[in-house]
């Protein structure tokens, strides 16, 4: 079957105005928010869990590679699809199916943007946590393909966390359910299993989260000090002082005054570093810790702790942090950002690491990183025009993340592998650690046809599928 | 096994493999029976290296192997239709990585609970998991069966806080996922598939978990109430308020005698543990109000939280013709279920006790014969089917204990959970000769 049929048989499943092929309109959708590019040979956009399953029985027949799409505001390449191949755009699919109220949960499905879950809950005093900073447009989808997170997973943990079924398209086409409304459920926690999978096992099209209680009481410090060691020492005194803050923002001092310069978000022009603390829970318990973290911020030096006073305070301190990426286009043309994890014992010394590669490859990297669990972002600033400039920022992206696993990290926090990791993988992870999770996903999506080339190095995709059932009673039991 | 002379064969490959003194053979492991089926061998490899050679040489004669911790759990799970090796990874107690400023720490399976939760309480920091018979569940056994504690309420389960897992497949491969900090979602979530898996996927051999600083203080608050109705209503108060308690457990009226200091009487209890300082107990005492009949501190605070992790092995001894039923449910389901649970309990002539982290979605069963009138293994088998005809869509049931004269006609898990194709599909990726605990599970 060539591309003309297979985009005939799209519409015919999905709509004659749901299926794009044209080449000014595909090029919108070769690329996400990371730096690759890739153009597919069609977008179609699915209104039904049953249109996502024909589609998905029509790609494994041809075989055409498939990768689904939310809002590609993914960092990791996640979303981008192989050349020709289809993506399956899930932005038609943005209902929210159902909202329990007793259960404390929502049922939506893949297409909702994360923070309007959030603003639809909150006349019922209940949110969805996970915040990324592109909360704004990202999908839950495309949350539940990467398992991200945001600043106050500090506290509340990321997507895999706060999902408790879903339902998925096998590669197959077939639909299956996973979990349910309870939280946790006997049986393989299969729910688990595909958060983070990076839509390399199945397509979500309906997705069962939990929604919590807001907060009684929340308090926004912001601790204002003259270096960035000063700063990093900080986070781990705050931990060592057994309080958890919701959230544990680092912005260093050159990325502070970009940002400062685009918003003015009142963050302090001359300081070295600052922390954005937030701590959030029953209003006795929030005031002690404010109090708390205020002390260690002043042991450790630093040269000011301001506090939100109201609502406005707080939103333009965030405002500064989550706007941070937009600030950081004015400056230059293009930036990577990378999404390193230390222990967080480690940042002290990650930071200078990272001051290191900064002059050894002379690229400006500015930081802004959620501190408290250790999840660095940095920026490294570059001219996609000078394919030098890319290459050194590659170069220097791929030291500072060796840095991290020698350190006992990791290579993502919540972007995802994707594209842009996946040879890092075999150095965080030996062969057979790999082996094991390919034969997870040949369990699955065996032919490679779902988002294929993605979050496992690139040589192995070439490898056989493993070898035929063998257990007499699980075959005879239909697999 | 079928004769002595591979018997001897067999054992003399276990011995190259883990050490002579690391190999039992039959019949001294009759004490170490699975559900009245004594394995032929036990042993008790010293490193992950031993376990892949054990689980080779088994994959290349059809052996079942079932891993083993404290054997605190072995009496779960279907019978099994046939068990070779026990392997035991008691021997696998190092500390692979432990800095207090991490709060993190990475230990090997054969752990138990109460040495890690000892070892990290030196350094002010709390092992947030509570399971019944610390001293002796294991680290490995813990994960294995998923199974958790009062804590579960305030600090999730072990799927939020086990950041990373070392085990060896039940085709013999040296694996691991995730490793030691936080914050981490490269590559698959191999942690969430092997907790709850009881052994069917691979043998755990190490875990690092995410730590807590240690409360300050904590105080149990008592409530007591006539009917269950009245105590899931007060559940629904303390749910919807602004109080984060670390504990939510309802105590049945005949879950009480199993827990001291609770009282006996007809009472549903509700015990709220609330952690923080004088100002936030304070917070708590104004908010509850006169719901609250006591509060416990101390000894006594300690002692009646260890009672109510340990319900399941304690109705077990005392009632040895008993049954414990594990549940996970919506929190809408509770009450629903509580009255039918009572309802099956009354008509096969069984008492009923429950308890549960009713603001999770987790209830314990355990039903044993009135003081009045015959029960026969049927009751038993018939009050099981009969509930699971019962549970409310969302429900999902294990039952943990059953009296042995009916266990051959109980199946340990339904009803059938969703997605289970795609369990298999897992099953046969990492144990393809089901080697593993075979029989036991879900297939």
């Amino acid at each position: 079957m060539n591309l003309p049929e297979v985009v005939g048989h799209l519409r015919k499943i999905a709509g004659h105005d749901a299926v794009l092929d044209r080449p000014e309109d595909l090029m919108l959708y070769e690329y996400d928010a990371g730096i690759r590019k890739s153009t597919p040979g069609a977008v179609v956009f699915p209104q039904t869990t049953e249109q996502v399953s024909q589609i998905m029985r029509l790609a494994s027949s041809v075989p055409i590679p498939v990768v689904a799409r939310g809002a590609a505001t993914g960092l990791s390449g996640g979303a981008i699809s192989q050349p020709g191949g289809i993506v399956v755009a899930t932005s038609r699919m943005n209902h929210i199916l159902e909202v329990d109220v007793e259960n404390q949960r929502a049922v939506v499905q893949p297409g909702v943007v994360n923070l309007q879950l959030s603003e639809h809950v909150s006349h019922l005093g209940l949110y969805f946590a996970p915040d990324p900073s592109s909360q704004k447009a990202c999908t839950i989808g495309g949350n539940v393909a990467e398992n991200s997170g945001g600043p106050h997973t500090l506290m509340y943990g990321v997507t895999v966390n706060h999902v408790t079924g879903v339902e998925v398209v096998l590669p197959s086409g077939e639909i299956v359910h996973f979990g349910g409304k309870a939280a946790e459920s006997y049986g393989y926690d299969m729910t688990g299993f595909f958060v983070g999978s990076e839509g390399t096992v199945g397509i979500a099209t309906a997705i069962t989260v939990k929604l919590l209680r807001k907060p009684e009481k929340v308090a926004t410090l912001l601790g204002i000090f003259e270096s960035v060691d000063d700063a990093a020492q900080t986070v781990s005194a705050i931990t060592a002082a057994g309080i958890t803050p919701a959230a544990l923002e680092m912005l260093d001092g050159w990325t502070l005054r970009t940002i400062e310069a685009y918003c003015h978000a009142g963050y302090p022009l001359d300081a070295g570093a600052v922390l954005l603390i937030e701590l959030d829970g029953l209003r006795e318990a929030v005031e002690e810790q404010a109090e708390a973290v205020r002390e260690v911020c002043l042991q450790q030096k630093a040269r000011e702790v301001r506090r939100a006073k109201t609502e406005e305070e707080r939103a333009l301190l965030w405002k500064g942090r989550k706007t941070a990426f937009g600030a950081l286009g004015r400056v230059s043309p293009s930036y990577y950002t990378q999404d390193g994890v230390v222990p967080r014992s480690k940042i002290p010394a990650v930071l200078r690491h990272i001051g290191n590669v900064s002059k050894k490859y002379d690229l400006i990297i500015g930081n802004i990183f959620h501190a408290g669990d250790g999840n660095l972002h940095p920026l490294i600033l570059f001219d996609i025009r000078f394919p030098d400039q890319l290459e050194r920022a590659l170069k220097a992206s791929t030291e500072i993340l060796e840095w991290c696993i020698n350190a006992g990290g990791s290579i993502t926090g919540e972007h995802g592998v994707g594209m842009e990791k996946r040879d890092l993988m075999s150095v965080l992870f030996t062969e057979q650690d790999l082996d094991v999770m390919i034969s997870l996903r040949n369990a699955f999506n065996g032919d490679d046809v779902l988002n294929p080339q993605k979050l496992f190095p690139t040589p192995r995709m070439c490898r056989e599928i493993t070898g035929p059932a063998q257990n007499p009673v699980l075959v005879q039991e239909g697999m | 096994v079928s004769t002595a002379s591979t018997a001897t064969r067999f054992a003399s490959e276990f011995r190259a493999i883990c050490g002579a003194e690391h190999v039992v053979e039959d019949p001294e492991l009759q004490p170490r029976n699975i559900l009245g089926i004594a394995p032929a061998f036990a042993v008790t490899p010293g490193s992950a290296d031993e376990i892949v050679a054990v689980l080779r040489f088994a994959n290349e004669l059809g052996l079942v192997v079932v891993p083993a911790g404290g054997f605190t759990q072995q009496h779960s799970g279907n019978l099994p239709s046939q068990v070779d090796v026990l392997l035991n990874t008691t021997r696998l107690t190092d500390v692979e990585h432990y800095d207090p400023g991490d709060l993190t720490i990475g230990i090997g399976a054969g752990c138990t609970v109460a040495q890690l939760s000892s070892k990290v309480a030196a350094d002010n920091l709390f092992f947030a998991a509570d399971p019944a018979l610390p001293e002796r569940c294991t680290v490995g056994g813990l994960l294995a069966t998923g199974l958790y504690g009062p804590h579960r309420h305030g600090y999730g389960g072990l799927r939020d806080y086990c950041i990373g897992v070392r085990f060896v497949t039940g085709d013999a491969r040296k694996a691991k996922g995730g490793g030691r900090v936080v914050k981490n979602v490269a590559g698959y979530d191999m942690m969430k598939l092997l907790i709850g898996s009881w052994g069917t996927l691979g043998i755990i051999t190490s875990a690092s978990f995410k730590l807590f600083p240690a409360p300050r203080q904590t105080r149990t608050f008592v409530s007591e109430f006539a009917s269950a109705a009245e105590a899931i209503a007060f559940r629904n108060r303390v749910v919807h308020s602004p109080l984060d308690p670390i504990c939510l457990e309802l105590v049945s009226p005949e879950a009480r005698g199993l827990a001291p200091g609770l009282g006996s009487g007809p009472a549903w209890s509700i015990c709220l543990r609330a952690a923080g300082s004088d100002a936030v107990l304070a917070r708590y005492r104004s908010e509850l109000g006169t719901a609250v009949s006591r509060e416990v501190e101390g000894r006594g605070e300690h002692d009646l939280w260890q009672a109510l992790s340990d319900f399941s092995p304690t109705v077990s001894e005392r009632h040895p013709h008993s049954l414990v039923i594990s549940m996970t449910l919506p929190l809408g389901d509770v009450q629903p279920l509580l009255d039918g649970l009572a309802m099956v309990a009354q008509s096969h002539n069984l008492t009923l006790a429950t308890v549960g982290r009713v603001g999770v979605g987790h209830l314990l069963a355990a039903m044993w014969p009135a003081a009045q009138g015959e029960v026969t293994p049927a009751n038993f088998v018939n009050a099981i089917s009969e509930l699971r005809n019962r549970l409310p869509r969302d429900v999902s049931m294990a039952v943990l204990h059953c009296p042995t004269e009916a266990r051959d006609q109980v199946t340990a898990w339904g009803p059938e959970p969703a997605g289970l194709g795609s369990m298999r599909a897992v099953k046969l990726a990492l144990d393809p000769r089901d080697i593993l605990n075979r029989g036991r599970f879900l297939f």
